[in-house]
């Protein structure tokens, strides 16, 4: 799945986008182009920024220089309903939060009846459908403290997908959780990567990297430092630091 | 550093553990004790204490009412200052700190004449409404705080994944936060609950005919001090108790679910 020779508008535009913590580059003139349809996985070190590009685009981190638009949305002005941008861009936590006092079918009917006043039985109908999809329909009317993590973190994506997104942001989704449910929480964005959603995601599975990106993103002490496809990254890749960290996690 | 973490929390209510499944637990044996007691006195020497049980239930009404109100009266009060407390803005947030500090460092009883006589002086506030104010100001300072470190109590990553969701700021604190941080606030509110209702006994000396206040009326007709106090402290005692095991039950309601 390379990149189509079409012209086409991108769906996440980001422009010498940079962030300070302090003295700390967090993000470093950063650019970036997600198109739609497009499965985005970021890699790199820990502290590298990858989690701060990904909340930058929904303005978890509020950026300090650059241009981040999203849908057509200029997340950065002031005249952007930031609410009703993250209404389309549906976030998956490393930690989860989910809300422990709903059970896991208001955790997913919350916000389309609040938000988009969809209509109670019809959003519990969805729900039941997206908690089928990611298997764990069974557990409907639990509370999420009685989940383990990898049911969690599926209750999670089907959360984020109630509100009907047009783009998922995975922030190191399997990185919290026991090795022997990390594969359970990959099957369920794999099928999502399947039938087209657009994703960005920041994670350390290489093989899910392998198996499901259109563009692999390196990056280190907040710049991007190489850009391309998964054979490009683990058969070719260019930059030394890029060589070393793959060396490194495979 | 040990691994224990010993948690010493002094209170001014009750510190009964209703869990406590014993026959015989200090919550049972005042309540007890103290009902069998009035029923001792009342029985057996209905002069004078009769008399005075037959006087004070005008007084327990207004109490009652002088309690009700300013819990939420504090209530509301204690909110608005613990989200000012959180507040971004320095203006509400100087505002909210500076009612805490200030509330905080004048004793309840001064804080009661001074807003008495001044209400009274300007407003021509009832009596009940002015003690009512008083007391709602001086335990929403309390409660402000309580409320401030229940919200902060909760995860950032529960404001994140509301937010990312679309929720605004007000929807994320009151569908989201509150309700979770309300099971932290709980114990601690109903202290102030506890403690509140006895220094509502404060307000006898204003013009309100509290319990304390009708007992006082009493005992200086009739002279029968030792009686009448004895009998007050024992309906306090009573109803204190009662309060508490309200409290604990509503506490018992809120553990439905599990962090």
């Amino acid at each position: 799945m390379s990149a189509e020779p079409i012209i086409r508008t991108p769906i996440i535009r980001m422009e010498g986008v940079s962030k300070f913590f302090g003295d700390l580059k967090a993000l470093d003139n950063v650019s970036l182009e997600v198109f739609p349809g497009q499965r985005v996985v970021i890699i790199g070190p820990s502290g590298s920024g990858k989690s701060t590009l990904l909340r930058a685009i929904n303005r978890l981190e509020t950026v300090n220089q650059g241009t981040v638009v999203v849908d057509g949305f200029d997340i950065r002005s002031k005249h952007t309903d930031i609410n009703a941008v993250r209404m389309e861009l549906g976030m998956v936590f490393q930690s989860f939060n989910l809300f422990p006092h709903k059970t896991v079918l208001q955790n997913l009917t919350m916000a389309p009846t609040r938000l988009k006043k969809v209509p109670k039985a019809e959003a519990e109908e969805r729900a039941m459908a997206l908690l089928a999809k990611v298997d764990i329909q069974e557990k409907a009317q639990v509370y999420p403290a009685k989940l383990s993590g990898g049911q969690r973190q599926r209750v999670a994506i089907a959360r984020a997908l109630a509100m009907n997104p047009k783009i998922m942001l995975f922030d190191e989704p399997t990185s919290a959780l026991d090795p022997e449910m990390i594969g359970e929480v990959l099957d369920v964005m794999v099928n999502l990567a399947r039938e087209g959603m657009t994703m960005v995601v920041v994670t350390h599975e290489m093989g899910f990297a392998r198996e499901v990106a259109d563009l692999m993103v390196f990056m280190d002490e907040g710049k991007i430092i190489e850009t391309g496809t998964p054979d490009e990254f683990f058969n070719h890749a260019k930059h030394p630091r890029l060589q070393k960290f793959l060396d490194q996690i495979l | 550093m040990s691994d224990t973490i010993v948690k010493i929390q002094v209170t001014d209510g009750t510190v009964t553990d209703f869990k406590d499944k014993n026959l015989l637990n200090a919550w049972r044996l005042s309540f007890l004790g103290a009902i069998l007691c009035m029923a001792y006195l009342v029985f057996f020497h209905p002069d004078p204490y009769m008399r005075v049980l037959k006087f004070i239930p005008d007084g327990l009404w207004v109490t009652f009412k002088v309690t009700f109100m300013s819990i939420t009266g504090a209530l509301i009060l204690g909110l608005v200052t613990g989200l000012g407390r959180i507040s971004r803005n320095r203006f509400i947030n100087l505002v909210a700190s500076t009612y805490v500090e200030v509330v905080r460092g004048i004793p309840l009883l001064v804080q009661l004449f001074y807003i008495y006589y001044a209400l009274g002086r300007f407003l021509r506030v009832p009596d009940l409404l002015s003690a009512v104010i008083a007391m709602s100001v001086c335990y929403g300072a309390y409660m402000g705080e309580v409320f401030r470190a229940g919200i902060e109590s909760i995860d950032k990553g529960q404001t994140e994944a509301a937010r990312s969701l679309g929720f605004n700021r007000a929807q994320t604190m009151f569908l989201v936060i509150l309700p979770q941080a309300w099971r932290t606030i709980l114990p601690p509110v109903g202290n102030e609950f506890i403690a509140l209702l006895k220094d509502t006994s404060l307000v006898s000396i204003l013009a309100v005919s509290d319990v304390l206040r009708r007992g006082r009326e009493f005992a200086s007709e009739t002279f029968f001090y030792f009686e009448t106090y004895t009998l007050i402290a024992l309906i306090y005692l009573v109803i204190t108790l009662l309060l508490s095991r309200v409290v604990s039950l509503m506490e018992e309601r809120l553990s439905h679910y599990e962090r």
